[in-house]
């Protein structure tokens, strides 16, 4: 008699649920691994790392783990074996991976450790003060070094397709306050629930500009639908992206610049282990010379070739490590 | 002093079953109490942040609950009318040759992904609580058909045979023989169903038709363990106060006979 246990099935579906969670959120990319031949560019042999294992993450969006991509490379260069342990499932177990000491190197961004590890509710303004604060709390409580931070920052915008854009004439968050006033009915949102969640996103976005939309036009959905759905234009014009996310002009979407400044600051940069970086102290500086190449034009171009293109991480990695000739 | 006779219209007279059932089902609620009690002392002596206090407030919570609620009743009602009147029409003596097919059909629907297929439905049908309603329905309806057919079948054959000799029609031996005594192992399929669709609908939150999966995303996004731990512990509540409910139930619509 086929009479299924109850209790099993609701593991059962939890689990799914636990699976869908960390898996069905992000652009995952298969192959990210390949290897890849390293010669000798501007990158030196580095005496203290040479023979060294070092374990490099990264969380599971593409951008970050071509940021892994990059730092493999580069350890490669510099002569250390490396261990790839990128496209964990997100965030949060990343970050845990590297206080715990499984990752010796991974990239994060200053927004996020502010407000999600060291759980500030709100951010810094400026780029180089946030940087600085998140600097000495991380070290001060978590023994983690940060290395120098990129100019690319991968803060949150809203987007809107190319022609609606022109049609309304929209430029500016400012100029979307202005429309969802007087065209309330084409005031529609597609974001995140984590964007619904954080005071740097929707309700400290609608207090700047002084936006009231109500409830019904705002959208909760996943990270990838908000692409889709903005694309299509149906059940919402505007949707929540990040700023370097390689889909935005491969969907013909264009981002309205926050001419309050009211997005907190998202600037990425390699983040290390204590204990690692007390037996490396070469390792902070080691990337620096890439690290100062990396803006918003850059990442996305390199974001692009991975989700639109489809080329593998490590690939894209590589080819652009020797087009600016740190590896031969 | 009682007179035989009164005596044995007692025992003769049904005893009333209220009464056995939830004797023997008290310890459920008493320990979702307790647990739900536990959770909300511990809430309560935290110092909540803005974030946390965003979402963990009674306006919120309530209208999350209900979402996840009214996904789940509805789905449930839809499954129950669709697999039932299938798994029927399918044990009859035509259609008996379907059943296979029909039965692959819905193991697909629970073989696939949800997220999956959630996603891959707003696609095509936008996003929201139709959208979500037809992902959970396609997933739920494996259970109550398999349980519907094997119900159906298991019943003895002499049972339908002496309904037939005594002159029932078709019909009447389907609703005063057979169903009422597959209702046990059907309703172990709605009760299986029920705790499937309350965990999976924690997913409805990716396409905009909210429930409580809206608290674990925030709470894992957000690092924020309290929202997590909030919506993971209602949902589980919730799932396993329908499952008691559906316990009673089955008790109280077993035919007599199986006492």
């Amino acid at each position: 008699m086929l009479v299924r246990n109850p209790y099993a099935r609701l593991l059962t579906g939890v689990a799914l649920a636990a699976v869908a969670l960390s898996t069905g959120c992000s652009v995952t990319t298969e192959n990210s691994g390949n290897e890849v031949s390293v010669g000798t560019g501007s990158i030196k042999k580095d005496a203290a790392l040479s023979g060294q294992t070092i374990a490099v993450g990264s969380k599971d969006f593409t951008e970050n783990i071509v940021l892994g991509q990059l730092t493999m490379v580069a350890l490669k260069a510099a002569g250390a074996t490396v261990t790839d342990r990128t496209n964990i499932k997100g965030s949060v177990n990343t970050r845990q991976a590297l206080l715990s000491g499984d990752l010796d190197v991974y990239w994060e961004y200053t927004g996020t450790a502010w407000i999600t590890y060291l759980k500030h509710t709100d951010p810094i303004a400026d780029s180089q003060q946030q940087y600085a604060a998140v600097v000495t709390e991380d070290k001060e409580k978590n023994k983690v070094v940060w290395a120098a931070p990129a100019s690319a920052n991968n803060t949150y915008s809203i987007a809107v397709r190319e022609d609606k854009a022109k049609e309304w004439n929209l430029k500016t968050l400012s100029d979307l306050a202005a429309f969802t006033k007087s065209n309330p009915a084409q005031g529609t949102f597609c974001l995140e629930s984590e964007f619904l969640g954080r005071n740097d996103g929707w309700p400290g976005l609608t207090k700047a500009y002084g936006m009231s939309v109500p409830a019904g036009s705002v959208k909760s959905v996943d990270t990838g639908i908000v692409y889709t759905e903005t694309q299509k234009g149906t059940s919402c014009n505007f949707g929540e992206v990040f700023t370097t996310d390689g889909r935005i002009s491969n969907l013909k979407l264009v981002t309205l610049e926050d001419d309050k400044k009211f997005f907190p600051i998202y600037n990425p940069a390699l983040t290390i282990n204590g204990a690692t970086a007390a037996k490396y102290p070469s390792l902070a500086t080691l990337l620096d010379p890439i690290t100062a190449k990396l803006d918003d034009a850059t990442l996305r171009q390199l974001n692009e070739q991975v989700d639109v293109k489809g080329q593998p991480a490590a690939q894209v990695a590589a080819d652009w490590m020797k087009k600016q000739g740190f590896i031969a | 002093m009682r007179t035989t006779a009164s005596r044995d219209a007692e025992t003769l007279a049904p005893p009333s079953r209220w009464r056995t059932v939830l004797r023997s089902h008290s310890a459920m609620p008493v320990v979702l109490a307790v647990v739900l009690l536990a959770m909300y002392l511990w809430v309560n002596s935290l110092q909540l942040d803005e974030i946390e206090r965003r979402v963990l407030n009674p306006d919120t919570l309530l209208r999350m609950l209900g979402q996840h609620l009214k996904l789940t009743a509805v789905t449930t009602v839809i499954v129950v009318i669709v697999a039932v009147g299938a798994g029927i029409l399918l044990t009859r003596p035509a259609l008996r040759w379907l059943a296979p097919a029909a039965t692959g059909l819905a193991n697909i629907g629970q073989a696939t992904p949800a997220i999956g297929l959630l996603v891959l439905l707003t696609i095509w049908l936008g996003i929201g609580f139709t959208t979500a309603l037809i992902g959970l329905v396609a997933y739920a309806l494996l259970p109550v058909l398999q349980n519907t057919i094997v119900g159906l079948n298991q019943v003895d054959r002499k049972l339908i045979e002496a309904g037939h000799g005594i002159g029932m029609s078709p019909l009447a031996v389907l609703t005063r023989v057979e169903l009422p005594l597959a209702v046990p192992v059907i309703l172990a399929g709605v009760r299986t169903a029920l705790v499937l669709t309350v965990g999976v609908a924690t997913l409805a939150t990716f396409i905009n038709a909210g429930g409580l999966g809206g608290l674990i995303v925030t709470g894992i996004k957000l690092q924020r363990t309290p929202v997590l731990v909030t919506g993971a512990v209602l949902t589980a509540a919730l799932a396993l106060l329908l499952d008691w409910l559906g316990g009673v139930i089955t008790e109280l619509f077993r035919p007599r006979g199986l006492d």
